[in-house]
């Protein structure tokens, strides 16, 4: 027992005490979500400036209409098709939906189907309109499949929530900072090897498995605390509210440093000098930092990135994460993206299996 | 001049005393190349035993594959009457290491360090206690990359003191140190012989292995090619002195041979190293010949032969320009 707390006591401060893994880690993260939320705002943005084309003319269709006129989020403006589309291009509208023709008869008989329109020329903006419509289409859609009838809209979804730039930026420095907390750990074990700390290690007693287990602990332990660090001084400083249940937050913060971790020991598989390990390290964040949408919205980027984007674990963790503090959702909407880090853990493991050297 | 039979016919052990180390028949290769070729040796309890020779002789693999760290290709080792193989782990409880060049972790301090090795063992020492032992209780909050590198070796060796371990070994621990470090490990090892600590050493120090070590396993090219104490060696090359002398090149090798006393030569261009059981009369015929023949002699030097001699003697090389 005394061995299994002094394994991890040690690999915890290990950590603690270096400078660059907190510095990249957490401190990348709360300066850039001070600078993102003070220049763009901690007070609110504008309501979301949403087109309504009704070309169905059915009563569900209107109610529809109603509904979102009555929200607090949005601002609805009515007209035709053309109208509306060129307010878009203007960029008077954050977005526009329309309701086609026989939308009505189609949500009776299942299989309704909505257009959305987004302005991407605003970055900042659109992931803010693009989660609201999505909590639109969201209740329409439990509205549709749950209860039979007159459309209701779930005001809690849209009105409750003012989304803004801090709110959407912090779920995905969140993300960022797992990845820089958690990858390093490739870094770790090929500095050990290379300085011949393993080889040291390796005429004790000690299994190399309870290290390792223990620095997968230390890291996790990190990770959540550094977690909560930031999303506390997000509530405190920027009020980011955060909406889903804390432990399935939780658990989603465990898988995505799980996953990093699993490929940050992929990556000490294959890599033998620390500088190469560096090289590695960099070569997989930086596009993982920018591409995998902790800072902006990655879902307007050109078509030949979407493939890599969605290869993506951090891609799948910040959208988890902003599933779960932005929207409140829960199970159903980050199943996806479960499935893929566990996809990551699986393929990372059998290179860790394959090609892991201790000494 | 030492012969075949008497390398065949070295001892592996003297009776009485209690066997800590048996290596027998160890081989290890890599990539073809045999780095470790059929050793054999054992030491005692309470014994220094030390394997000197060059770099790159196979000592450290040696080692390695003794303390379990590294897996042979074939023999066997027993420490303590366990198997290292088969045993590794009941092995590990009863052995200290210190390896060459230990880099430790730059994030703990001193005695986090040893606390965290301590923790490994069932039973360990008193961790401030060793690095009182070592004289780094001052260094306790400091890290490993803020010490001197003799300071750094003694935290290895308190490191590898952390179970009170039966058998101890020390991979080179001197190397690169200054002459005062080397005396205060030098002190250290030898209070712990005293202890009844077994202790295996490598080295290609000539005067540590003479100075420190019971029984000495001179090892080239990856096999033992003799062990025997300091003064047995020194014996085996029947000389009672050395003479270095340069001489012009009219001297030959064969001529300085038949001077009086004398019991072996080794020539390198115009450098001569003389072996010879009457020094004095080997030294006045060495004059005589030099001024009769016209020769010019310079550099002369008389001492005492050493570990060095014995290494040339065995393998024509020197062990120090390694």
């Amino acid at each position: 027992m005394k061995k299994i707390l002094t394994l991890l006591y040690t690999n915890f401060i290990m950590l603690t005490r270096q400078r660059g893994l907190i510095i990249s880690s957490l401190g990348l993260a709360i300066i850039s979500m001070l600078v993102f939320g003070f220049l763009f705002g901690g007070s609110g943005s504008p309501k979301t400036l949403l087109g309504v084309v009704d070309q169905d003319h059915s009563a569900i269709s209107a109610q529809i209409v109603h509904q979102l006129q009555k929200s607090d989020a949005l601002q609805v403006n009515t007209g035709s098709s053309d109208e509306e589309q060129q307010a878009l291009k203007d960029g008077h509208r954050n977005a526009v939906i329309i309701i086609p023709p026989g939308f009505g008869q189609q949500m009776v008989q299942g299989g309704a189907h909505l257009q959305v329109f987004y302005d991407q020329g605003n970055p900042v903006t659109t992931a803010a309109t693009q989660l609201t419509v999505k909590a639109i289409i969201d209740g329409i859609n439990r509205a549709v499949t749950h209860q039979p009838g007159p459309v209701t809209l779930d005001q809690q979804a849209v009105a409750a929530k003012d989304i803004r730039e801090i709110d959407i930026i912090t779920p995905g420095m969140l993300g960022m900072l797992l990845m820089w907390a958690n990858l390093a750990v490739g870094i770790q074990l090929v500095n050990w090897r290379e300085m011949g700390i393993t080889k040291r290690l390796a005429a004790t007693p000690l299994q190399p498995l309870a290290m390792i287990s223990a620095q997968v602990v230390a890291r996790l332990a990190l990770s959540l605390i550094q977690g909560v660090i930031l999303l506390a001084l997000a509530a405190w400083i920027f009020n980011v509210h955060i909406y889903g249940n804390i432990g399935l937050l939780a658990l989603v913060v465990i898988l995505g440093a799980l996953t990093l971790l699993a490929i940050g020991f992929a990556i000490a598989s294959f890599v033998k000098k620390s500088e190469a390990a560096n090289s590695v390290l960099l070569l997989v964040s930086f596009p993982m930092m920018f591409l995998g949408g902790s800072y902006f919205d990655v879902n307007g980027a050109p078509g030949f990135l979407q493939p890599l984007i969605h290869a993506m674990p951090l891609y799948y963790l910040n959208d988890a994460l902003r599933q779960v503090i932005n929207n409140g959702a829960g199970w159903s909407a980050i199943q996806t993206g479960v499935l893929v880090m566990v996809a990551w853990i699986i393929a990372s493991m059998l290179v860790v299996w394959r090609a892991f050297k201790w000494l | 001049m030492i012969s075949q039979e008497q390398l065949a016919n070295t001892p592996t052990t003297h009776a009485g005393a209690e066997v800590m180390v048996d290596v027998r028949n160890l081989v290890k290769s890599y990539h073809h190349k045999t780095v470790v070729n059929n050793v054999s040796f054992a030491a005692r309890k309470a014994e220094i035993f030390g394997v000197l020779g060059p770099n790159g002789a196979g000592k450290t693999t040696t080692l390695e594959m003794i303390e379990g760290i590294r897996t042979p290709d074939s023999g066997t080792a027993i420490l303590a009457g366990l198997d290292v193989q088969r045993q590794k782990s009941a092995v590990q409880r009863v052995i200290g290491v210190q390896l060459q060049a230990t880099t430790l972790f730059p994030e703990l301090t001193l005695l986090e360090t040893l606390q965290f090795f301590a923790a490994l063992y069932p039973k360990a020492l008193d961790p401030r206690q060793l690095l009182s032992d070592v004289a780094l209780e001052e260094k306790a909050m400091a890290y490993p990359q803020d010490l001197s590198g003799g300071q750094r070796q003694r935290l290895a060796l308190a490191i590898a003191l952390v179970n009170d371990p039966q058998v101890l070994f020390l991979d080179e621990p001197t190397a690169g140190l200054d002459p005062q470090s080397r005396r205060m490990l030098w002190d250290i090892v030898l209070r712990l012989r005293e202890q009844g600590k077994t202790i295996l050493l490598t080295t290609h120090f000539m005067d540590e292995a003479q100075l420190l070590c019971d029984r000495i396993a001179i090892m080239d090219n990856g096999q033992i090619i003799a062990l025997d104490t300091a003064a047995g060696l020194i014996g085996r090359l029947g000389a009672q002195a050395t003479l270095d002398c340069w001489l012009d090149g009219r001297a030959t090798k064969s001529d300085i041979e038949e001077l009086e006393g004398v019991t072996g030569v080794r020539q390198a261009n115009e450098r001569y190293i003389i072996y010879t059981n009457t020094m004095q009369s080997t030294l006045v015929a060495l004059l005589a010949y030099a001024d009769t023949n016209g020769i010019t002699l310079a550099d002369l030097q008389v001492r005492v032969p050493t570990l060095e001699d014995v290494f040339l003697e065995l393998t024509g090389r020197e062990l120090r320009s390694e």
